[in-house]
């Protein structure tokens, strides 16, 4: 356990590294809340109208005039954010050397969203480590810790919690775990009022099947093995079936009101970061 | 074992698992490869496509295909496949061995004996009596069948049998066998030379058949023996036939001719037409070469009738005639000296002159027209040449008639005699028959041929027998005598048609060849007389001592194993008996009755198959593992499967390559050809030096400049040439500076610059270090130290320092000293240049860096300074440059100029 916590840990570095870059990259990209609200910066100043407090008029700007002005400041209401990734054994996995195994992505995203989120000032926690959500560096050193210790009992769905309502819940993982076992997860998370935020982490080599000859298919959480005589052959039935479980997906989100985009290792990662964070960003503003 | 042609099986149960096949190609049909391993996440989506695919897997039919080849190539390797495996004997009786131990059967009689060795072994293993018989004509019992005997000492007699000179008696074979009470199962086998022998052939094998199952050996048609027919003695040239048994495919051998010594004197090739049983060879030698070759020989050939030995009779001798070198050409016919020649000249090498110039060389004989008495000088010159075995032939004439002169074999009356005319009842009188003891002997007398005027010969008691020719009244018309070792001969009538219309007949010219002949220490008589063996050939065409079965010869006794071929006589006089002409009828060996099984001699040594097939099973089971892996998908990609084939394909070409030269370098050679003539260009030595290379190249650029733009010559850029490489022949100069890091041109290269100055082109060597400061003045600055170096290598004439009225001063401007970037260096040429060249110099040597003061840049500024003179001094260089390539290109017409003024003054005059 300690080996491996250690072995975890010594390749966190530049993965911490690397989510600081993408979410730095991100973060220029991405402005405010651009709506009046409870916040500390400064927004505009608007006419008293009767019914604002009197704690609101700013009298330094009311008495350069007649009018009497109420400062507004950015709407900043800070939102419980519970990020999952999936830690199952088929996520670490990669087609060719030079693309990152799908995991190592998914924690990059998973981190550099963090760092987004906690620098709007947002309030994360882990899902599955029942913690309460916090906010401010503190969050970010708990998330670590949580994401360095290795998960009791790795699936490709996490298991349901009770969140609170309004909750946003974004999951990373390459979710081809059965549709109904999803649906039924999302089923209930929905039933809580929690929305939710599905980023499928696919590697491209199970998007086109790229290979040839006569291979047998070993799966990697213990599923039985597929043997293949001619898989070249078998390449557009296979691109179909993904499309359709894509699809199912992406069916399941848009019932539940939830978000759901794809994201291929071999893209860059501050292009699923901005997609997820852009989506975070909207459900915000909504 | 089990035989197929010349393949046989030692195991040939073993092949029986060829059956298998069958079984083999069904299993690999349904048995799929194994598959490749692969982790996969998405493997559900896989599970939902599977039970589509479920449909088993084949493997393709070519690589079935591959794999029952493996497997019959490993079965058929282990069956133990033998190439030309050894003899095997049938039945159980004594084994019967005939053997052609003719002239015919010596090539290859390795072949034979191998052959027969083998069966004498088989014979052995399977414990048979042998039967040796041989064939050829004169064995004595003993040789001819040497009964029934065991293995181990029928070896013996095969190991010490070989071929005789001579031809078969096969009808003996047929009569010794026949006294052999033999069973009938007997295996025979019949080893013959391959020629027809006719009917006792025939019989002999269908004797040799009754006894056994039998075998007849013969040589494919190619290597059937050959013979070499003697040439003609008298024709000018030794022309020598060589003849086969049988025509077909074009051949070609060499012949050789031999001296007695051994020496090898000529050779020439004797080619075959495809149709042609014979062909001639023309041996073109110098007389005192062609009198040395006593052996002609087929090359390669060792048989008896391959070798024609030739004695005196084939030498073409010397002839000296006694008169002026040159013929009187305006009346020919009027000159004793062209009869003699006409008639000489088919078979003897004629020499002219007086009596002391053609003793200076080794003659024959000597013919003396018609002549008065001898000066004492020539009689005493004469005499010592006859006594040591000279032939001296005189013809009469009026001069002889009335002179006193004892060097004639009979004593003469004064004066002639006429016969016919018109004051006299006599006729002119047509010759006698010769008389048999007579050199003459034999040759028909045509009625025609009148004598009109001889002179006489004293009567006396030895007249009669020194005769040689009469006319039909008796008077001796050709008297001669033994002297010594020699012979005076006088024909006593001229040798021009006024005494006798003898000269014009042919007569005359096989008088001469007979008296030529004569020279040769052969006398007429002696043919008759039997001559001891001296040297014979023995089967193989070498010269031995002669058999003890050889005897006398007389006359012309055919060749036997009486007389095998080879030299009779005594050392002095010998005659040579060939086997060629006795054997220039042979043909090959007659078809076989039905029955007789027909083999060649050229059994190789056995060769065991079975590492070779399974090398090869080996070699494709490589194969199938590597398709293995392809059609598992485990060489992904295109380029490492290129790579594993192309390795395949190129392991046997690997070897293959280092053998092959490496290929010409065509299309830069040409294209450097191209470049270099299609239009005139200077060039330059690359020296390796790049500051040097530079200089050079720029120096001749701007020369090349300054060329065109004030002569008629407008070369193209300059070319760099590497001596080791390059063709220097395109170019009429090539400058070459002193670079001290230039590495020293290869010996090849030493050898292509001597050639380029040999054929005219010029060198313009540029020490470069008239500016350097000298300690040694002897040894010369850097450059010409390696100068020094690299010219050890080449042969450069003499040299001389530029002379004032040198060409290179007026070839273009006129010019007193030639400067560079230094001025005062000494420039050499060659010394003097032979007449009929083009009298350019071939070296010029000079040592102020010319290349320096010509060279400047893109824009024409000057790279160097130039010391001490400036400019001035530059635009002198650049004089230089265009003197230097004017001279180069034009040679030396500029010289004539020297000749202005006297020709100025002539025309003035």
């Amino acid at each position: 356990m300690q080996q491996r916590a250690e072995q975890l840990a010594s390749t966190l570095p530049p993965l911490l590294v690397a989510a600081q870059r993408v979410a730095a990259t991100v973060a220029q990209g991405v402005h405010g809340r651009r709506r009046v609200g409870q916040g500390e910066t400064f927004w505009q100043y608007r006419r008293y109208v009767p019914g604002d407090s009197a704690r609101s008029v700013d009298w330094r700007r009311s008495a350069k005039s007649d009018q009497v002005f109420v400062r507004e400041t950015e709407w900043e209401a800070a939102q419980t954010v519970w990020l999952w990734r999936d830690t199952s054994a088929s996520m670490r996995w990669h087609s060719r050397r030079d693309l990152p195994e799908k995991a190592d992505r998914a924690e990059v995203l998973l981190r550099a969203l963090a760092l987004l989120l906690v620098g709007a000032g947002e309030r994360i926690s882990l899902l599955g480590e029942g913690l309460p959500p916090t906010s401010g560096r503190a969050a970010l050193f708990r998330l670590s810790h949580g994401l360095e210790r290795p998960t009791a009992a790795p699936a490709g769905v996490p298991a349901f919690e009770p969140l609170p309502r309004h909750a946003e819940l974004v999951l990373i993982g390459d979710l081809l775990a059965p549709l109904d076992e999803i649906r039924s997860l999302v089923g209930k998370f929905v039933s809580r009022g929690v929305r939710g935020h599905l980023l499928q982490v696919l590697d491209p080599a199970e998007e086109t099947l790229p290979f040839a000859g006569r291979v047998r298919f070993d799966g990697m959480e213990g599923e039985a093995s597929a043997l293949l005589p001619r898989v070249e052959s078998l390449r557009g039935d296979y691109a179909e079936r993904m499309v359709e479980h894509r699809a199912g997906l992406a069916h399941i989100a848009r019932a539940a009101g939830w978000f759901f985009s794809t994201h291929h290792t071999d893209r860059s990662a501050e292009s699923g970061l901005l997609t997820l964070y852009g989506a975070l960003a909207r459900e915000r503003m909504s | 074992m089990l035989t197929l042609g010349s393949l046989a099986f030692a195991s040939p149960w073993l092949l029986a698992a060829l059956a298998v096949l069958p079984v083999i190609w069904l299993l690999l049909r349904v048995t799929p490869p194994a598959p490749r391993r692969l982790a996969f996440p998405a493997i559900r989506i896989l599970h939902l496509l599977t039970p589509k695919e479920e449909t088993p897997a084949r493997t393709p039919w070519w690589l079935v295909l591959l794999r029952l080849a493996i497997a019959a190539l490993v079965i058929l390797g282990l069956a133990e496949p033998l190439l030309n495996p050894a003899a095997r004997l049938a039945g159980d009786g004594p084994v019967v061995i005939a053997i052609d131990d003719t002239w015919a059967a010596a090539p290859r009689w390795d072949d034979r004996r191998k052959l027969l060795l083998r069966l004498v072994e088989e014979a052995d293993h399977q414990n048979r009596t042998v039967v040796l018989l041989t064939t050829s004509e004169g064995n004595d019992e003993a040789r001819r069948s040497s009964g029934v005997l065991r293995p181990l000492d029928a070896r013996a007699i095969a190991q010490a049998l070989d071929p005789q000179p001579w031809g078969a008696d096969l009808a003996a074979s047929l009569a010794a066998l026949d006294k052999l009470q033999l069973p009938s199962a007997a295996a025979t086998a019949y080893l013959a030379d391959g020629l027809d022998r006719g009917a006792d052939q025939v019989a002999l094998i269908e004797r040799l058949q009754r006894l056994g199952r039998l075998t007849v050996y013969a040589s494919p048609v190619p290597q059937l023996a050959r013979a070499l027919l003697p040439p003609d003695g008298l024709a000018s040239d030794l022309v020598v036939t060589a003849r086969r048994p049988v025509a077909g495919a074009e051949a070609e051998a060499g012949i050789r001719a031999i001296a007695g010594d051994g020496r090898l004197l000529a050779r020439e090739p004797a080619r075959f037409a495809a149709d042609g049983l014979k062909t001639e060879v023309k041996f073109v030698l110098p007389t005192e070469l062609r009198n040395q070759v006593q052996r002609l020989e087929i090359e390669n050939e060792a048989s008896a009738a391959a070798v024609v030995l030739l004695d005196e009779r084939w030498r073409r001798r010397p002839v000296g005639l006694v008169g002026p070198t040159q013929f009187d050409a305006s009346q020919p016919l009027l000159d004793e000296l062209h009869y003699l020649d006409k008639a000489l000249v088919p078979f003897a090498e004629v020499r002219r002159g007086p009596v002391a110039d053609l003793l200076k060389r080794e003659l024959a004989v000597i013919l003396m027209p018609d002549s008065g008495a001898l000066p004492p000088a020539e009689r005493a010159q004469l005499t010592p040449w006859i006594e040591a075995g000279g032939v001296l032939m005189r013809f009469a004439g009026p001069k002889l008639a009335n002179a006193d002169d004892d060097l004639v074999p009979v004593k003469l009356r004064k004066g002639d005699r006429a016969l016919g005319g018109a004051l006299s009842w006599g006729r002119p009188q047509p010759l006698a028959a010769f008389d048999a003891t007579s050199p003459f002997s034999g040759l028909a007398v045509p009625a025609e041929v009148t004598v009109q005027r001889q002179v006489l010969a004293q009567p006396g008691l030895e007249l009669a027998e020194r005769t040689w020719a009469r006319l039909t009244d008796g008077t001796p018309i050709v008297t001669a005598e033994r002297r010594g070792q020699g012979w005076t001969v006088l024909v006593h009538t001229t040798a021009i048609p006024t005494w006798s219309n003898l000269p014009m007949s042919g007569l005359f010219v096989d008088m001469l060849r007979r008296v030529v002949a004569l020279s040769q220490g052969v006398s007429g008589s002696a043919s008759t007389q039997p001559l001891p063996p001296l040297e014979t050939l023995d089967g193989f065409g070498r010269i031995t001592a002669p058999p003890p079965s050889s005897v006398a010869l007389i006359g012309d006794d055919r060749v036997g194993s009486r007389h095998p071929p080879g030299f009779y006589g005594t050392d002095s006089a010998r005659r040579a008996l060939n086997l060629g002409p006795f054997v220039a009828d042979a043909a090959p060996l007659a078809e076989l009755p039905r029955g007789v099984a027909r083999a060649s001699y050229a059994i190789g040594e056995e060769t065991v198959l079975k590492p070779h097939l399974l090398a090869a099973a080996l070699v494709l089971l490589l194969l199938d593992i590597v398709i293995g892996l392809m059609l598992r998908g485990l060489l992904p990609g295109r380029a490492p499967v290129r790579a594993a084939i192309a390795l395949l394909l190129l392991l046997p070409a690997a070897a293959e390559a280092q053998t092959r030269p490496a290929p010409p370098r065509g299309n830069a050679v040409d294209a450097f050809a191209l470049e270099a003539t299609l239009n005139v260009r200077l060039a330059y030595v690359i020296t390796g030096d790049a500051r040097t290379d530079e200089t050079s190249r720029l120096g001749l650029e701007s020369l090349s400049q300054v060329l065109s733009r004030r002569t008629s010559i407008e070369p193209d850029a300059p070319l760099g040439v590497d001596v080791e490489a390059d063709e220097l022949a395109f170019f009429g100069l090539v400058y070459w500076p002193m670079a001290s890091s230039q590495p020293m041109p290869s010996p090849a290269a030493l050898q292509r610059l001597t050639l380029y100055l040999k054929n005219g082109g010029t060198l313009v060597f540029d020490t470069r270090d008239a500016g350097e400061i000298v300690t040694d003045p002897r040894a010369g600055g850097p450059g010409a130290q390696k100068l020094r170096e690299i010219a050890r290598g080449l042969s450069i004439p003499a040299l001389v320092p530029t002379p004032p009225d040198h060409v290179l001063n007026k070839a273009f401007y006129l010019l007193h000293d030639f400067p560079g970037r230094f001025a005062g260096g000494q420039v050499w040429v060659e010394a003097t240049r032979a007449r009929g060249e083009d009298e350019v110099s071939s070296v010029i040597l000079g040592s102020n860096d010319w290349a320096g003061a010509w060279a400047s840049d893109a824009s024409g500024r000057a790279l160097y300074a130039v010391v001490p003179g400036g400019e001035v001094q530059r635009e002198m260089a650049y004089r230089f440059g265009v003197n230097l390539v004017m001279y180069a290109l034009t040679g030396n017409y500029k010289a004539d100029q020297v000749h202005v003024p006297a020709i100025l003054e002539r025309v003035g005059q």
